[in-house]
């Protein structure tokens, strides 16, 4: 049987590397092994993916949202909850964060869940391909005006953006280097897209047109030559600001909580060595993610790092999700559901820049604290939802609870979650009103369940819940 | 693809399309399933989205190419009698009553042919008479209406006032067993047509109930790497000519079923975005992959008031995947005009083909 500190290192495990697990996942997890979770995790192809025909079947306008509010998210929801490969769907998700593309401009969320799908397929293979293929995203040449990067008329978005937000980071390049990547990435647009009237919505497709293309020599980085767009590329992964760079971005997403981006050029990071070990790993490895993830989930660094990063709300809801069950399949009100994040602050496919969304604190506000306290609690405060029932039964199995046990019993399956002295004394203090609660006859198996159901919800309000 | 398609002594040509994307009005909104009813019309139930934009039952008069005319729309979102949550099947009895089904309430509600409200049966459950999410609807030639109980994996038989006469079918993979059930239809023999959705077939029955036999295997179309994929779940538009398509018979999650006057069977393919078309033995014929290049009469009206629409038209490279069926979710046979009617769901629109009885070949060195 799994040591109560295996499941809270599984449980650490499973929220990060992806939305968290059930006790009995926990338990089966940790039953076999840390270090073969991980590995199971880095292969996703081994397990289903999600089943796309059943949300087409109850949610047709799911597929070609266009650009109005919650079918996009909606689909994107659907593969949240569903995925059983939740690592490839976290990574998903993190390259949504860096390479941030909003609907507020493409007003196409049918083309960011295409992006959302590039990611998914790509995001756990080698960065330089990722950033090669994101080159020639139209979604992405549109959000970042390539498609108006001409060899006559330079637009410098994209090949600012590249280097500042993608790859180095500020400081790591001249505004020289920015026009002469521009240069390199002219002629880089897409075809013209069928119209959405009278038949909905249809996609781009990448074209190059080598008449529009800068042919001329350039100096980037140091390195002078007739470069292309894939030229670019390859200078920049060779450069140590670059693995610095998507490391320092991994570590925020999965380990611990760094200062915004725009900031790290001037902060150092929380932990250098860290970082400087999964830059050794991203550079042996010559960009590809898999051995860097490996090296990530199984460092002290990240086993040590349980708490020390604020739930997404993306992780928020998701998370609260997975965990009550029930939110399989499509159902009425799946839109406004799939909605939650952005009522948290975290509006999904439409971020509010190019810089995607500022994290860790910068989540909380008093606004965005109570929607996430109230949607969780809303949640896991109903025990007819099948992961809540599930908590309640294996508390029933323990029989009779004191105030003190019911306190402990609920933070363990709720998580574990750990809390200080202070919030448990109150989470306690509470529970005495009560009394003794216990499953022994109807009335009190009734009393029992909403009590802990109130004791669920009031762990899951407190601050130590917002971490992960 | 071809206009004209020759196989075996048949040939389809394509004729026209119907309607435009509309979540109120003239068009559809993700047509779920269709009926024809008794007056050269037809019925679509239109799933709409989670804005409970565009769901509804409309009731369209055809005619030939750009005579269409909308009739009524009922079954709109709502609560209570007349209202629906998830609309998916309809049908039309002889005298005219339309059935609906709400996969969301679990329940047939029933109309006349203007769409005004006249009672509703069925319940959520699993036991005798209880429907979980019902999907298609066919009406017997005695007027009983068989409902495809597909959360039940079983078909259900009752009269029109809703009283159970009758059941088939259970979970599973073996013969007379469903795995969500869509579409239904009969013959003018009352055998009974299901499409078999998650088992990737269509299973013909007799009015009893009793299996006859099955169609498709499942598979899924290959597309080369470059393919310029028209939604990420397909249709793949490629350079590659028909032939390298697999023939007929291979099924991905079809969804409805209808029988001609000789005996063919038509199934809309819709993960693999086609009609697939077979003799009345099973045999595989010809695929139909969605031709429509020319305009339907409410879509050219939506184009023609945005001219901008046009002016990017006009820069396209490849139109074909706006002519190609893009889920197709439905189809029936009008034996009064031999014309094949598509549900091309994504596209909002319906697409017609004509069965040609009289084709003469032309002359081969033009």
């Amino acid at each position: 049987m799994a040591s109560k500190d295996d499941i809270g290192l599984m449980a650490h495990l499973m929220r990060r590397a992806g939305f968290g697990a059930s006790r009995d996942e926990l338990e089966a997890r940790a039953a076999k092994g840390y270090d073969a979770t991980v590995d199971e995790l880095l292969s996703p192809e081994a397990q289903p993916a999600v089943d796309p025909y059943t949300l087409l079947r109850h949610q047709p306008a799911a597929l070609l949202p266009g650009g109005q509010p919650p079918m996009g998210n909606v689909n994107y929801m659907y593969y949240l909850v569903n995925t059983k490969r939740p690592l490839q769907e976290k990574m998903a998700l993190f390259w949504h964060h860096v390479f941030a593309t909003g609907n507020s401009k493409v007003d196409n969320y049918d083309q960011l869940l295409e992006q959302i799908e590039l990611f998914r397929q790509h995001g756990m293979g080698n960065y330089r391909d990722l950033l090669l293929k994101v080159a020639k995203n139209p979604t992405m040449i549109f959000w970042l005006d390539n498609n108006q990067n001409h060899g006559t008329a330079v637009n410098e978005n994209w090949g600012r953006e590249l280097l500042e937000l993608f790859s180095l980071g500020a400081s790591n390049y001249t505004e020289v280097d920015v026009r002469e990547a521009s240069r390199a990435f002219t002629g880089w647009t897409f075809e013209t897209k069928l119209p959405r009237l009278p038949y909905g919505r249809f996609p781009w497709k990448f074209e190059y047109r080598p008449e529009d293309h800068d042919d001329g020599e350039k100096t980037f980085l140091g390195h002078k030559g007739n470069f292309n767009g894939e030229d670019i590329i390859n200078i920049i992964v060779q450069q140590p600001a670059c693995a610095k760079f998507i490391c320092r971005h991994l570590y925020n997403f999965f380990v611990a909580d760094e200062p915004q981006v725009p900031a790290w050029q001037i902060e150092a990071p929380r932990d250098q060595a860290a970082i400087d070990s999964m830059c050794k790993v991203f550079i042996e490895s010559k960009c590809e993610m898999k051995p860097l993830l490996n090296h990530l989930f199984k460092s002290d660094f990240f086993k040590n790092a349980r708490y020390k990063h604020l739930k997404s709300p993306a992780e928020v809801v998701v998370g609260t999700l997975r965990l009550v069950g029930g939110y399989e399949l499509p159902k009425p009100g799946y839109g406004e559901l799939s909605m939650q994040p952005s009522y948290m602050g975290q509006d999904l496919l439409n971020p509010p820049s190019v810089e995607g969304w500022h994290t860790g604190q910068e989540w909380i506000n008093s606004g965005s604290l109570m929607s996430r306290i109230n949607f969780v609690a809303a949640q896991i405060g109903n025990p007819d939802l099948p992961g809540v029932q599930a908590i309640i039964n294996r508390l029933k199995a323990q029989g009779t609870k004191t105030p003190e046990q019911l306190v402990a019993n609920c933070l363990d399956l709720l998580g574990p979650v750990e809390v200080g002295a202070d919030t448990k004394k109150e989470l306690t203090e509470a529970a005495k009103q009560w009394g003794d609660i216990s499953w022994d006859n109807d009335a009190g198996a009734k009393n029992a369940t909403q009590r802990a159901a109130e004791m669920l919800q009031l762990i899951a309000a407190t601050r130590e819940y917002q971490f992960g | 693809m071809a206009l004209t398609t020759v196989v075996r002594g048949r040939a389809y040509d394509w004729s026209h399309a119907i309607g435009r994307g509309a979540a109120t009005g003239t068009g559809f909104n993700y047509i779920q399933t269709m009926c024809l009813g008794n007056d050269n019309d037809l019925y679509t139930a239109n799933r709409g989205n989670e804005n409970n934009f565009g769901m509804r039952v409309n009731r369209i008069q055809l005619g030939g190419a750009g005579e269409e005319e909308l009739m009524a729309e009922f079954f709109q979102h709502g609560e209570g009698d007349g209202k629906a949550t998830w609309p998916f099947g309809v049908a039309v009895g002889k005298d005219g009553r339309v059935f609906c089904s709400d996969e969301w309430t679990n329940t047939i509600s029933v109309f006349d042919p203007n769409g005004k409200f006249q009672y509703k049966f069925g319940k959520t459950g699993s036991g005798d008479g209880e429907l979980i999410r019902p999907a298609g609807i066919a009406v017997e030639k005695n007027g009983n209406v068989i409902v495809v109980d597909s959360g039940n994996c079983r078909l259900q038989v009752f009269t029109p006032e809703g009283k159970l006469v009758a059941q088939c079918g259970k979970a599973g993979t073996g013969d007379g067993e469903f795995n969500q059930p869509w579409g239904i239809t009969t013959d003018k023999d009352g055998n009974i047509y299901v499409a078999d959705w998650k088992n990737h077939r269509v299973q013909k029955l007799s009015a009893q109930g009793k299996f006859l036999m099955k169609i498709g295997t499942y598979g899924e179309l290959p597309h080369p790497d470059d393919a310029y994929a028209v939604t990420y779940l397909g249709p793949y538009v490629s350079s590659l000519p028909e032939s390298h398509y697999p023939k007929a018979g291979l099924l991905n999650h079809p969804t409805d079923v209808a029988v001609d006057t000789d005996g063919d069977i038509y199934v809309t393919d819709w993960g693999n975005h086609r009609v697939s078309i077979f003799e009345a033995d099973g045999t595989p014929l010809t695929n139909l992959y969605g031709d429509a290049h020319v305009f339907s009469k409410w879509a050219k009206q939506s184009v023609d008031a945005n001219p901008d629409m046009m002016k990017a038209y006009r820069r396209v490279n490849n139109l074909q995947p706006l002519w190609r069926f893009c889920f197709p979710t439905a189809v029936d046979f009008n034996p009064a005009t031999d014309e094949i009617i598509v549900a091309d769901s994504q596209r909002n629109r319906l697409q017609v083909y004509k069965k040609v009885r009289d084709y003469q070949d032309f002359q081969a060195n033009l």
